[in-house]
């Protein structure tokens, strides 16, 4: 038998790595895993109501800046940090970082609340790093438990950071389109104008160490605080 | 040898000072100045609060200066800490490392301590590293603030390139409340012009106060600060604000807005008022 019919056979009957960590990550950071995602608007209800957001443009570039030089970046950070601890007090230090640096009682109530919720959802793959984190009490923002279940479950961090940061974008711009509103295509054509941002913090965080944490969405900050006033809210943040 | 020749130029500066409690008052306890950092001592009318005002005398801050400060307010004790002039942090060399600047402050339990420096202004080209830890008993009182100007927009000074990093870390009783980090590599300017970064502002502020009754104060400062572009949030028994401006004089008005919510009436250090 020739030898190429043998490894013809061999590549499709084993799934690949690439199509293992697709599958699960797929699943994990899709709109419907129970995180509780449509909930948080990551404050652009008040960048609308407060006339930053009102067009498909305004929220690209919103979302633009939030992706490089905010929470988007940050988050990609901590998820590589999470996905590389291997040991409880490795991941309790990430763990720790990522809930203080929230810049308001909102942020830290999105990125805690979906990491509390992906946490016990994750118990159906099984990451014993972050049940041990949870059973704790340790509060887990949510780059960290995606983090910390992708390495569990050894899905390389490369696509994992990559589909984060694309369910967050998602996200919002689900968000968005019901808020400014938007049209659907108008939201796909700014989910499809972000792509490669998107794709270039994934890359660009993938030797970040914890030190390059930090950004200069300023803006955005305050936006999430004056949020916490906002007299009529569809969303939680 | 060029190398060396530039590090004897760079400035060196260290500062060391704490406060203790003698009878209903607040008095020096240790004193540690070195190089270009120095401290004075104004007289206060505040009762029982003492003041201390830093000072850099090397005139401002170059690339691989390094300046490393350490207060301490002991046990029972009160002090307000402020700056006698604006920071200002000049172009850096290509080839110097970044300036690096720290700032620890210790406050013991029962005592109350403020940092309130004047203004940093940055300078076209600055590079910079600094860090403000704040170690704080579980029923100690803070109340911190720095101010950024990205140029002076009233000399025409500009920042177009820098290299800025600046974190305030806080703990209490050893626990990490806040990792509040701000950065900005390259081109500065462009980004600050963001709707979701700067807006067009030249100037930020970050407040921070912690204290265990510091989220009943939440109200008042938002207060202060309405007509600014600018929030502030509480959680955890700390409350924080943030502040952009179109430039220094703007951003310095809101602050002193938002501080004077938050000090109880008494005057803020008098190197503020002139």
């Amino acid at each position: 038998m020739p030898a190429g019919t043998r490894i013809r056979t061999m590549t499709a009957t084993m799934p690949t790595r690439t199509a293992t960590d697709l599958t699960k990550l797929l699943t994990w950071l899709s709109p419907a895993f129970p995180t509780g995602a449509y909930a948080y608007s990551h404050a652009l209800e008040w960048a609308v109501e407060a006339g930053d957001v009102r067009s498909e443009r305004d929220l690209f570039a919103w979302l633009d800046d939030v992706l490089r030089h905010g929470s988007g970046r940050s988050d990609a950070i901590l998820l590589r940090h999470a996905h590389a601890a291997r040991d409880p007090a490795a991941l309790s230090v990430v763990a720790e970082l990522a809930a203080a640096a929230q810049p308001a009682r909102e942020r830290r109530a999105e990125t805690l609340g979906q990491g509390d919720a992906f946490a016990i959802a994750a118990e159906v793959w099984g990451a014993p790093l972050l049940a041990e984190l949870r059973a704790s009490g340790q509060p887990i923002a949510y780059p960290v438990a995606v983090g910390a279940l992708a390495a569990a479950q050894g899905v390389e961090v490369d696509p994992a950071a990559l589909a984060f940061l694309h369910g967050f974008a998602a996200n919002l711009v689900s968000a968005a389109v019901r808020l400014v509103p938007l049209g659907q295509t108008a939201g796909l054509r700014v989910l499809s104008a972000l792509e490669p941002a998107v794709q270039e913090i994934a890359e660009g965080t993938r030797h970040a160490t914890l030190d390059d944490l930090g950004g200069a969405c300023f803006r955005s900050d305050i936006a999430a605080m004056r949020h916490e006033t906002q007299y009529t809210r569809l969303f939680r943040t | 040898m060029d190398a060396l020749a530039f590090a004897h130029q760079r400035a060196r500066g260290t500062l060391r000072l704490s406060f203790k409690r003698r009878d209903a008052g607040t008095v020096l306890d240790g004193l540690r100045q070195e190089g270009c950092l120095k401290a004075r001592f104004p007289r206060t009318e505040h009762g029982a609060w003492a003041g201390a005002v830093t000072l850099n005398s090397s005139g401002g801050v170059a690339g691989g200066d390094i300046l490393d400060t350490t207060i301490t307010a002991g046990p029972g004790t009160q002090a307000t800490v402020a700056s006698q002039a604006a920071e200002r942090f000049y172009r850096a060399l290509p080839s110097t490392a970044p300036a690096q600047v720290s700032t620890a402050l210790h406050v013991a339990p029962g005592a109350a301590l403020e940092w309130l420096p004047q203004e940093t202004i940055l300078f076209d080209r600055c590079a910079v590293e600094r860090r403000l830890i704040v170690d704080l008993a579980v029923d100690a009182w803070f109340l911190g603030v720095e101010l950024l100007v990205f140029g002076r927009t009233a000399m025409d000074e500009t920042v177009q390139e820098a290299q800025w990093r600046d974190l305030i870390r806080v703990r209490r009783d050893g626990r990490l409340l806040l990792h509040d980090a701000i950065r900005l590599d390259g081109a500065v300017q462009s980004v600050l012009d963001r709707r979701a970064t700067g807006g067009m502002a030249r100037a930020v502020a970050t407040l921070i106060h912690a204290a265990p009754d510091a989220e009943t104060r939440l109200d008042a400062l938002r207060q202060a600060l309405a007509g600014h572009d600018a929030g502030a949030s509480a959680w955890d028994g700390m409350l924080v604000a943030r502040v952009v401006s179109p430039d220094g004089a703007c951003l310095r008005t809101a602050v002193v807005a938002g501080l004077n919510a938050l000090r109880g009436g008494r005057p803020l250090p008098r190197v503020w008022l002139c």
